[in-house]
């Protein structure tokens, strides 16, 4: 939600919570879902509301209060493998999850209120291929949902953490996967499903949330005859044509929009899928009451390089040529941070914010790439290419943060480049399915940087170097406060407005996560998850690492009195 | 483990490389000379096990096991943990058969050299 939009654009929705709440407890309405950006004392959606801005209007903790920034607890979550999730808060309740464990914890003390978990057989991170994670849960009317590593969907009372419902979305044994945060819009709970290297052929689902029924399903890759099919060749390549959709959507109430990324397409060899092969590497704009497809735009067509569409989207009112518009903001794994109007999906700006030599520039007119020299003759001859981004890309999962005090986007950017060559690899179920070749590049003294952007532009107003790539998502509030971790395990503050280094505090272990503040009882707190992972810690060979041990927990910190 | 690390870091700046680079990814080659078992198990491992044990076996070796230092007179310790998987590791049986393992097992006694 931006805090300009005026409220009677609530009220339907306000009005629907009236009617479908559950009465038993206070439970948080479909209202103060999409109120969640302007109520701090709650943390209700994944992306802190609606329009994943990760910006808060709390300013307690400022650039000169910061200084004073304590922990005042911590917890384990009892995990090796990567804590990535961002906590919700509700009524002085945070939800936590990690890839098997879910937890209801007392804000205030960190004592434990209550757990609950899965149980996976022993061949399950073969389905998980990036990783055993899982990036939150979701609330609506005292139920909690989360997904699983075995593409399940559960509903646990908030309360008790007893287990309301669960429900099986896809065959994980076949390489299909769930590790997202759930969206709840317009009282319709939607996921999406992980399948982009083994072959799977994506999609999102609506359920009930009530009774876990699905209500929906949208497959990302058209089967042949449906809109769409006409972009891929007439073989069966369609059937394991990627299009994964693993990241949490944002949601219009007002348009009555979700717009959710749709990853790679399969395998990341594209010879033998030629066309554009939609909806691979698009961001969709659907009804979230039936999954109808209202508009769609595709960033990268024929995807070779594992490019992705999966990245968070983030709303906001920028000028553009001198006109104010209600955006739709990517940072895009191609170099490229797109800048889309959410009403109709029209490009408006598309400027590269790292290295980029896939493409020359984006044709503002065609919405296309102009693709370069290199990348053309890969395309003809097959030969080996040098190329920036890598399958990292120019930025990964972890989000931004959008401050509207400042209008720039806070990003870890993720400088690199790869040699690639395409490769023949058998099609085989349950395996991976990538088909090529290749080394990464990244420099061991520059891996990355956080970089304050002008949406417009993508030119960095300030930026902080690092020496390892940073995975960690960024929060910016009111009092111009920017919030991130590194590999290493520091926790950051910056000024949000020149990128001064204001305070840091040392955690247990390596931050892939996704911080966030919020209030109780006049007092502002901020909350990040430590435990390293992602794909960087097991597929980069970064020894550097070997220093960061593993295991998850969460802090909690406070200005001292 | 941090001996190590930082030796290979020296190693790196000693050779002036400005990239840090490793081999990623799992096809199979249209290679020319006959495959010998390691190169099978090169292009397995990439494909099926580097996206956790690291491009060429090169990993921090926290979370995944460091294969580089597996112990060359255990490979039933190897076959037993591939087949059924160890902590956080999957279990291949069903996907990779004796053959493939067999393969496997002779990449990683080269070290990833």
């Amino acid at each position: 939600m931006n805090p300009s939009r005026p409220l009677p654009a609530l009220l339907p929705a306000a009005l629907a919570a009236c009617l479908f709440a559950a009465p038993a407890v206070h439970a948080q309405t479909a209202a103060e879902l999409a109120a969640d950006q302007d109520t701090p004392g709650d943390v209700l959606t994944s992306g802190m509301g609606y329009g994943q801005q990760r910006f808060s209007p709390l300013r307690q903790i400022d650039t000169r209060t910061v200084s004073r920034l304590v922990p005042v607890w911590n917890m384990s979550t009892n995990n090796m493998l990567g804590d990535e999730a961002q906590p919700l808060v509700h009524e002085g309740v945070m939800y936590y999850t990690t890839g098997k464990s879910t937890y209801a914890i007392n804000a205030l003390t960190g004592r434990m209120l209550w757990k609950h978990e899965l149980d996976y057989g022993p061949d399950i991170g073969r389905a998980a291929l990036s990783g055993q994670v899982n990036r939150g849960p979701a609330l609506l009317d005292g139920r909690l949902f989360r997904t699983t590593l075995d593409a399940h969907v559960i509903a646990l009372d908030a309360k008790t953490g007893k287990e309301l419902w669960k429900s099986k979305s896809a065959d994980y044994t076949k390489g299909y996967s769930m590790s997202v945060a759930p969206l709840v819009a317009n009282g319709i709970l939607i996921t999406g499903i992980g399948c982009g290297e083994h072959g799977g052929r994506g999609y999102l689902e609506g359920w009930d949330p009530a009774t876990g029924r699905q209500l929906w399903r949208r497959y990302t890759v058209p089967a042949p005859g449906e809109a769409g099919s006409e972009t891929w060749p007439a073989t069966d390549a369609w059937t394991r044509g990627g299009g994964p959709a693993w990241l949490t959507g944002s949601y219009d109430p007002a348009l009555d929009l979700v717009y959710w990324g749709v990853g790679n397409a399969s395998p990341w060899n594209a010879q033998d899928r030629k066309g554009d092969n939609l909806y691979t590497a698009s961001v969709l704009a659907m009804r979230p009451k039936t999954g109808e497809l209202v508009w769609h735009y595709q960033f990268t067509p024929n995807d070779t390089f594992d490019y992705d569409g999966n990245n968070e989207l983030v709303h906001a009112d920028v000028t553009v040529d001198g006109k104010r518009r209600k955006v739709l903001m990517q940072a895009n794994r191609n170099g490229y941070l797109y800048v889309l109007d959410r009403a109709n999906g029209a490009l408006l700006a598309a400027n590269a914010f790292t290295k980029t030599t896939w493409a020359d520039r984006i044709d503002l007119v065609t919405g296309r790439p102009v693709e370069s020299a290199a990348l053309k003759r890969m395309r003809e001859t097959g030969e080996q290419i040098t190329v920036a981004p890598s399958a990292f890309g120019g930025k990964n999962w972890n989000p931004m943060s959008f401050s509207p005090n400042t209008g720039l986007l806070y990003a870890n950017v993720l400088d690199n480049e790869w040699d690639y060559k395409p490769a023949k690899q058998p099609y085989e179920a349950g395996a991976p399915f990538i088909a090529m070749e290749a080394k990464w590049r990244f420099d061991p003294k520059a891996g990355g940087t956080l970089k304050a952007l002008d949406p417009v532009t993508g030119k960095a107003k300030w930026q902080h170097p690092w020496t390892i790539a940073n995975f960690s998502g960024t929060l910016a509030t009111a009092g111009d406060v920017v919030f991130t971790g590194t590999m290493e395990g520091e926790f950051l503050a910056f000024n949000a407005k020149n990128g001064e280094k204001l305070w840091s505090f040392q955690t247990g272990s390596g931050i892939v996560s996704q911080p966030i503040t919020w209030e109780h009882g006049g007092r502002q707190y901020v909350t990040v998850a430590s435990g390293i992972g992602t794909v960087y810690l097991y597929f980069a060979g970064d020894e550097r690492l070997a220093t960061i041990p593993p295991g998850g927990s969460l802090w909690t910190f406070a200005l001292t009195p | 483990m941090s001996t190590t690390s930082r030796t290979t870091r020296r190693g790196l700046l000693a050779a002036g490389l400005l990239s840090l680079s490793a081999i990623v990814g799992g096809a199979s080659a249209d290679d020319t000379a006959p495959p010998t078992p390691a190169d099978a198990g090169r292009r397995l491992y990439s494909s099926h096990c580097s996206r956790c044990h690291g491009p060429n076996m090169v990993t921090p070796g926290t979370v995944a096991y460091d294969l580089r230092r597996f112990p060359e007179d255990q490979k039933p310790r190897f076959v037993l943990s591939v087949l059924g998987g160890r902590g956080a590791m999957p279990a291949w049986n069903g996907i990779l058969d004796a053959e493939a393992i067999d393969a496997l097992w002779a990449y990683v006694l080269t070290r990833g050299r």
